[in-house]
């Protein structure tokens, strides 16, 4: 991030003062020391009572069995252990939240970019264009599931569709092959968010760039791979993050998907991550498991985010590096 | 104002756009829409749209198809009424749902506009020793997913009596979200100081500088912020699951998910009264979304570019 901490308090002052040497502050600093802290307080207490303070408790309530009726009992990393070694249905929720993640991210980034680059050019009508695009993003998430819960009844409209052009459609959501297939069409209906931030950034691209490209000869497919792909680069890498975090936290969509309020859908061929910890948490009363697996699946968005970082080097392009 | 808010329209504009209002520069083959591009958009606008028709159709339907599944793309039927039986018919306070969600919504946005509003100033204008320190700790809290603190949360809130009241979800806001203290602390730091630099010369105190000449500043990145919270705390679905178990308090978004799971696994939900309640669900959205389409937009590239760099 170039946003520094130190930029920022200076900045909109003149000179800084002689007297920010001095071990002592000011009478004038210090008041306004204090009201720093005085307005930042609303933060500072959130932080304390529903950041830091749950997060102790958190890591403290992984370590023990507990159901919030009888006193807790300490386990040490038994939780964890059990989680990792014992059972089969978090790794199940594991395994399915990578296919889901490993999917529906890239695939709703290719489509984004796609579709961006082609209301990039001159198309007539493409405000409609855009709008029909984007708008299945304004939908609430509860009235996008219902509507697809619907769409992919047994019976329902798609199969119908289907039955049409004689293809025999799968009952989606009662089976444990297609479940998670459903799940990354109603996450791809969502790509026009990607879209209009690509588009915008596919906007702010100097046009000498493509008319130098103009005239070396490069046909428009290679000129997005040599112009506008390394341009949008970071628009990119910022939706591939996003992405993959939220990815990882799937659960309202499955939660009202997964027939019959069986949280794990069929033979939990739909549990993730967020559904199991639910489960545990609030209608199995596992608190101390519950816990152990919020941990885990921390460990587990901060490894593919750091990887993601990591790999960014290679390919996400910053034009402040060039200069 | 200190920020230029290109319009959506403007900046997401055509590719080409230097080339529309200059009638000497030609399109460039890079930017020409071939039949196919046409193809492609038409397909994918119409796939697209497909979801929203089915909600409509679903939502004419009249109870005899709801009840044998024999829906149709487009609307065959026109049952008006069921957007008045939606209140009445399905034996749940429907009404009552929109209203909790509307008081929910309204004052959690209350709450993170009156809160980052304060702590984004502070942490733009005012000095302070630690203050470095502080705002590495916003930026960490981001990486914290929700649900590491979603038990303990749940206990303490649980201990305080605060299970089945709206409390758990509107107060919080309150106390902010490093997310919007970043977006508020952006936005500030680029208005010019000399305005506060002035006011103070005159005798105005920190808070009323806050109050007179920032705050009255702020009004497009605390209208994105109050957007975004609305939108946000309409149409959560996991906070009102875990807090929320009577009727009577529920939002909309989890009295719809009632409505489809009070019926028992032989019986088919009442599937057109559903989608007329989803649509109750999206309407406001897009309406709130039009409204405010340039300061979300402005949202969008502050988070966007300042999330990448």
């Amino acid at each position: 991030m170039t946003t520094t901490v130190d930029e920022a308090p200076g900045a909109a002052r003149p000179a800084r003062r002689a007297g920010r040497r001095r071990t002592k502050m000011s009478p004038r600093r210090r008041k306004e020391a204090l009201y720093f802290w005085l307005f930042i307080s609303p933060w500072l207490i959130g932080f304390v009572g529903f950041l830091l303070g749950p997060m102790i408790a958190s890591v403290y309530i992984s370590l023990t069995e507990w159901d919030s009726f009888t006193p807790p009992e300490w386990v040490g990393l038994e939780n964890y252990a059990k989680a990792l070694t014992e059972d089969p249905v978090f790794w199940k929720a594991l395994w399915n939240t990578f296919y889901f993640a490993a999917i529906s991210v890239p695939l709703g980034l290719v489509i984004g970019v796609w579709l961006a680059n082609l209301l990039n050019k001159q198309v007539k009508g493409r405000k409609l264009f855009r709008t029909f695009i984007y708008l299945p993003t304004l939908v609430p998430l509860v009235a996008t599931a219902m509507v697809f819960k619907m769409v992919l009844a047994p019976s329902g409209p798609l199969n119908d569709l289907l039955g049409w052009v004689g293809i025999d459609g799968p009952e989606w959501l009662l089976s444990a092959t297609w479940i998670k297939p459903a799940l990354i069409i109603l996450s791809v209906w969502g790509a026009g968010g990607a879209t209009v931030l690509l588009l915008s950034a596919m906007n702010g691209i100097p046009r000498e760039l493509y008319e130098a490209a103009e005239i070396d000869g490069a046909s428009p497919w290679r000129q997005f791979w040599a112009v506008t792909f390394p341009q949008i680069t970071p628009v990119i890498f910022f939706n591939l993050i996003m992405g993959l975090i939220g990815a990882f936290q799937i659960f309202s969509q499955v939660y009202i998907l997964a027939p019959g309020g069986n949280v794990g859908g069929p033979d939990n061929a739909s549990q993730m991550m967020v559904t199991l910890l639910f489960q545990e948490a609030f209608s199995f009363y596992h608190f101390g498991y519950a816990s152990a697996v919020a941990w885990l699946l921390f460990i587990v968005i901060l490894v593919f985010t750091l990887i993601a970082f990591r790999t960014a080097r290679k390919w996400v392009f910053y034009e402040t590096e060039v200069r | 104002m200190a920020v230029a808010t290109p319009a959506p329209e403007q900046a997401a504009g055509p590719g080409g756009r230097r080339a529309e209002g200059d009638p000497g520069k030609r399109t460039l083959s890079v930017f020409k829409a071939s039949p196919a591009t046409y193809a492609v958009l038409l397909v994918v606008s119409a796939l697209f749209f497909v979801p929203f028709v089915l909600m409509i159709s679903i939502s004419l339907a009249s109870d005899q198809t709801s009840a044998q599944n024999a829906f149709t793309v487009l609307p065959t039927e026109f049952e008006w009424s069921n957007f008045t039986a939606v209140f009445t018919a399905t034996g749940l306070p429907v009404g009552r749902f929109v209203l909790n969600s509307v008081l929910i919504a309204t004052l959690s946005a209350v709450g993170q506009v009156l809160s980052s509003s304060l702590v984004g100033y502070a942490f733009a204008r005012l000095r302070a020793p630690g203050k470095g320190v502080m705002f590495i700790i916003v930026l960490a809290t981001m990486m914290i997913p929700a649900q590491i603190t979603m038990i303990p949360q749940f206990l303490l809130f649980k201990e305080l009596g605060w299970v089945n009241t709206y409390l758990p979800l509107i107060i919080p806001n309150f106390f902010t979200n490093a997310f919007n203290v970043f977006l508020v602390r952006q936005f500030v730091s680029r208005i010019s100081g000399e305005l506060d630099e002035a006011a103070q010369m005159d005798g105005l105190g920190y808070f009323g500088v806050y109050r007179r000449i920032i705050l009255p500043m702020m009004w497009p990145i605390l209208t994105a912020i109050a957007i975004f919270t609305l939108t946000f705390a309409w149409g959560d679905f996991m906070g009102p699951l875990i807090y929320l178990n009577s009727e009577e308090s529920m939002p909309l978004a989890l009295g719809l998910q009632y409505m489809t799971s009070t019926s028992n696994a032989m019986q088919l939900p009442p599937w057109n009264l559903v989608m007329v309640g989803s649509i109750i669900l999206t309407l406001p959205m897009i309406a709130i979304y039009y409204l405010g389409q340039k300061y979300l937009y402005e949202m969008n590239l502050q988070g966007g570019s300042a999330g990448v760099k």
